[in-house]
């Protein structure tokens, strides 16, 4: 039980990671530290994600159908 | 996901005769709170057009003193040399004042809305330069007219651009 919470939370982690990353940092950087740019886009992206996540598994969990 | 490679060298004394000493690799460690913080504090753009502001100034003094001191004064009539030198000294007083507020202006207007720009679109382009320096431009032009804003706006926004590929030559 716990192990597969523990599971899931890695995994969206670093899903999370993986996608915000690729959507937000530019492959050609000039300097290891994000600059403004990035860091309003990581934290745009994260709260949507974050969001969407607990929206679609209230969904799931509530209904055994989704609704389609 | 951090991952270190841990280094394998062969020790046998003979083979090797003058291998250069690899950089040691260090592992990653995630920044502290007091780290996030300090660079949390660069992030506000109040505190970055402020500093920009003051660089500014500080350019503008400069640029302002060794301007002035350049400047020939207007001979009066008979000026002692002390009096020549106080009457220098005045010139280039209020020479570098005004420089220095003209150019602490520009620099905090610039970063300010470089940094509303960049924060809004969320995105690290030269976009944020072109608007910002026409905004700069504009502002300081504004005085002689629409027409003239026009061209501040371009000629500060063509500037700009040019330092920040100067500036950022070394890809």
């Amino acid at each position: 039980m716990a192990e597969t919470e523990m599971e899931y939370r890695v995994e969206l982690f670093n899903r999370l990671a993986q996608t915000c990353f690729n959507k937000c940092v530019d492959k050609r950087y000039k300097e290891s530290e994000l600059n403004m740019g990035e860091n309003s886009c990581i934290d745009r992206c994260v709260s949507k994600y974050w969001q969407v996540n607990s929206m679609i598994g209230q969904l799931l969990s509530a209904g055994g159908r989704p609704p389609m | 996901m951090a991952s270190s490679n841990p280094e394998t060298e062969s020790n046998n004394g003979s083979s090797i005769a003058k291998e250069p000493e690899k950089p040691q690799i260090e592992a990653f460690r995630m920044p502290t709170m007091e780290e996030m913080r300090a660079q949390e504090v660069w992030n506000n753009c109040a505190v970055r057009s402020v500093a920009s502001g003051v660089m500014g100034g500080g350019l503008g003094l400069m640029m302002g003193m060794f301007l002035g001191a350049l400047d020939n004064p207007i001979m009066q009539e008979e000026m002692t040399g002390r009096q020549q030198f106080m009457y220098t000294m005045r010139q280039m007083g209020q020479r570098s004042w005004s420089s220095a507020k003209a150019f602490a202006v520009m620099g905090l207007i610039f970063s300010a809305a470089e940094c509303v720009v960049e924060k809004a679109r969320a995105k690290h382009d030269t976009t944020n330069t072109v608007v910002a320096g026409c905004v700069t431009g504009g502002t300081m032009s504004a005085k002689g007219g629409p027409k003239a804003a026009c061209a501040g706006c371009a000629g500060f926004a063509a500037f700009s651009v040019l330092i920040e590929k100067f500036l950022d030559r070394h890809t």
